[in-house]
């Protein structure tokens, strides 16, 4: 199957464009490289043209979704660590490598709050991993420790703790080896299996020398996201202004809107016309953490900002039955459908949706187009991690993650670096 | 000279993109002899772009074997620009069909030696024996490629100005800006288009129309310059009903009855053909 120049033309296709669009249009890739070309540079510079061509069926090619909130799936939680490394990297393995079913290429593995001295070596694992047949783990999303107790969700509360040291309180928690104390990571190919893998902190800039924290935060070309805070309006504008980047898990784990102070959802209403910065925000659009109203809400306030994430859990599967299964620290989850709780509570414990869901839920509760949609999984976590030119895009030069879906949005195949990954059989 | 007239442009693309295809076949082109074929830009021919592709989508034709030429090219304008010729006819044309990139010929707007490119090409098409057909457009003053009114008749591949008509023309493609326009050209003379074998003219459109009438019911005149057509052996112009609104009735009335008439000779000379009693069917008139 393989084509004898290297090169691929997928042709009869519809392709996301990052306006939101679709649009009729041949895209072609080099398998070898597992890039994206540019189709008329490569027929009239390097005088070829793809020998392999493939017809899509008038289907959708997207670039492959990205989750950049992701706590776990088929079975390993990326917040649990026993100490064995290799038992770690199998689990990363198995992520990476499953859930390209789901037409994730990219994600950025979440970790909860945790005992203090299991960051260091965590982190130090989650440094960008992938496989050529696999999904690509961009490095961490650190949620807490340094966020509000009032807000904690299904974080534990004895871990929780301020930053009284600024700085110094987070590279205390999450090792210093861990926070990249340059840019350089920005610039190195994220798939070098060396790199330094801090991606997101998600933190509250109420508690106790957090807004310090976010000048040097964003100085290191890391993102700082707002959540799991009960920040006023005013407080979270300040951040925003620092340089707070991203809100996680909008309206889930912060005040809700009140006219009066928004809250940190307020941030979406700030006038473009201000120069007010407005963060990207995340949704998790399983109809549940948020209701469909509340997501055509936010969306339509600030489209240009929306990223759709799954916050999965690590019984995230899509091939997993309803009922009661194990998590941690002796604790169980329920699952039915979409739903997950903590047993013998009403606390929603993260969400079991997979991201092409999302994708179709979030075009039907808003009424956008699918094009429009698969924007919010692709291009905006991209922009939002400063990696649009290589990932959750076509650009030419693009690492060819591709996912081809039907025209109601269902995953038919993944592609991973210009190789097809998976197969809907 | 022959004129052909269908009810609109996109049954002009159909008829000319059935006859190109039926001269490559009949041509049965192959590595050592390839059919060398003449192609515009502009939105006339898209027409008969569309149906060439569709052609080579349905297995019906191929342009493995084909080597093209284009008419022209902007100076100075990036070769990615989305109005270079260049993205032009990879966009309507080559990205849809077979033709390998090597036996795509282009003049580069871009090169140091704009007249040493202009030679090169003329010796490239010379190279593989001449041109077999070239399809062409035309502009509302009657400009060939851009032998723009008053270019020689007698002209060869070369640097050309732009004229103001055409700048003004061409404005929608750059945000109405004219200051954007390229102001030169590299393209094709009139004489490079005479010289091959055969010639084929999409013209439609009313806007086309007093461009038609002077180009077939006047004199060769250097200021409507696709009249020098008239001193081609083989010419072809397929025109949509818009674009005949000033020709004469006779004018029209006496082509319409020829193409009745070049349909039964060339069935006799198919038939010839087949009993291998004739090799060339030229036009009749």
């Amino acid at each position: 199957m393989a084509s004898s120049n290297g090169l691929i033309c997928f042709t009869n296709c519809l392709l996301p464009l990052e306006d939101g669009s679709l649009v009729e249009r041949d895209l072609w890739i080099d398998e070898r490289r597992g890039v994206i070309l540019d189709a008329q540079r490569t027929f009239f510079l390097q005088r070829e043209r793809p020998d392999r061509v493939i017809d899509l069926g008038g289907n959708i090619l997207s670039p492959g979704f990205m989750d950049i909130q992701i706590n776990g799936a088929y079975g390993f939680d990326f917040s649990v660590y026993d100490g064995d490394d290799e038992a770690y990297r199998q689990g990363m393995q198995t992520v990476a490598e499953k859930i390209v079913e789901t037409g994730v290429t990219s994600l950025v593995p979440t970790i909860i709050t945790q005992e203090r001295s299991l960051y260091p070596q965590i982190l130090h694992l989650l440094r960008p991993f992938s496989l050529p047949h696999s999904a690509t783990l961009l490095g961490w999303h650190a949620e807490g420790p340094f966020i509000q107790l009032a807000k904690r969700g299904a974080h534990a509360p004895q871990f929780l703790v301020p930053a009284h040291e600024r700085f110094a309180s987070f590279e205390a928690v999450y090792g210093a080896q861990n926070l990249a104390d340059q840019e350089d990571w920005l610039m190195a190919d994220g798939t070098a299996p060396d790199t330094v893998g801090v991606r997101i902190i998600t933190a509250a800039p109420e508690i106790d020398g957090v807004m310090a924290t976010v000048p040097e935060v964003v100085q290191r070309g890391v993102v700082f996201s707002i959540g799991h805070s009960i920040a006023s309006t005013d407080i979270a504008t300040q951040a925003a202004y620092h340089g707070a980047r991203l809100i996680t898990h909008l309206f889930n784990a912060m005040p809700q809107l009140h006219h009066r102070d928004p809250s940190i959802i307020g941030l979406l209403g700030a006038s473009p016309h201000l120069s007010t910065p407005r963060p990207f925000y995340e949704l998790i659009v399983d109809g549940i953490h948020s209701h469909p109203n509340s997501v055509r809400l936010a969306y339509t306030a600030y489209p240009e900002g929306c990223i759709l994430i799954t916050d999965a859990m690590k019984i995230l599967d899509p091939h997993l039955k309803d009922g009661v299964h194990e998590w941690r620290d002796g604790k169980r989850f329920v699952k039915e459908g979409d739903k997950l709780y903590l047993e013998g509570t009403d606390t929603l414990a993260g969400s079991v949706v997979t991201l092409d869901k999302c994708v179709r839920n979030f075009s039907r509760f808003t009424g956008c187009s699918l094009g429009e949609a698969i924007k919010c999984a692709t291009y905006n976590p991209a922009r939002c991690l400063g990696i649009e030119n290589r990932k959750g895009t076509l650009r030419a030069g693009a690492d060819a993650d591709l996912v081809v879906l039907s025209r109601q949005g269902d995953v038919l195949s993944t592609w991973v670096r210009g190789k097809e990954v998976w197969t809907r059989n | 000279m022959r004129l052909i007239i269908r009810d609109n442009a996109a049954n002009v693309g159909e008829y000319i993109g059935d006859y190109i295809a039926k001269r490559i076949n009949d041509f049965e082109p192959t590595p050592e002899k390839p059919f060398v074929l003449g192609l515009p830009t502009g939105s006339s021919p898209i027409p008969t772009y569309k149906h060439l592709i569709k052609l080579v989508k349905e297995g019906k034709l191929s342009f493995k074997n084909v080597v093209t030429f284009n008419m022209d090219e902007y100076v100075g304008l990036p070769r990615d620009h989305s109005e270079s010729y260049h993205t032009f006819m990879f966009r309507e044309f080559f990205s849809h069909i077979d033709i390998p990139p090597s036996q795509v010929n282009i003049l580069d707007g871009n090169a140091k030696d704009l007249i040493g490119e202009c030679n090169a090409y003329e010796a490239r098409i010379k190279a593989h024996g001449g041109i077999e057909l070239f399809l062409g457009g035309i502009g509302e003053d009657g400009h060939i490629a851009f032998n723009e009114p008053g270019s020689s008749l007698a002209s060869r591949t070369r640097i050309k100005t732009l004229a103001y008509d055409t700048i003004l023309a061409n404005a929608r493609f750059f945000n109405n800006d004219i200051a954007a326009v390229p102001r030169m050209a590299l393209t094709v003379g009139v004489a490079t288009v005479l010289d091959a074998r055969e010639v084929v003219v999409v013209v439609t459109g009313q806007r086309k129309a007093l461009a038609l009438s002077k180009a077939i019911e006047e004199g060769v005149n250097h200021l409507w310059t696709l009249s020098a057509l008239q001193m081609h052996p083989w010419a072809l112009i397929v025109a949509d009903e818009d674009a005949t609104a000033e020709l004469h009735v006779k004018t029209v009335k006496y082509f319409k009855s020829i193409e009745r008439v070049q349909d039964e000779v060339e069935e006799m000379h198919a038939k010839l053909r087949a009993e291998g009693k004739s090799d060339q069917v030229g036009s009749m008139e």
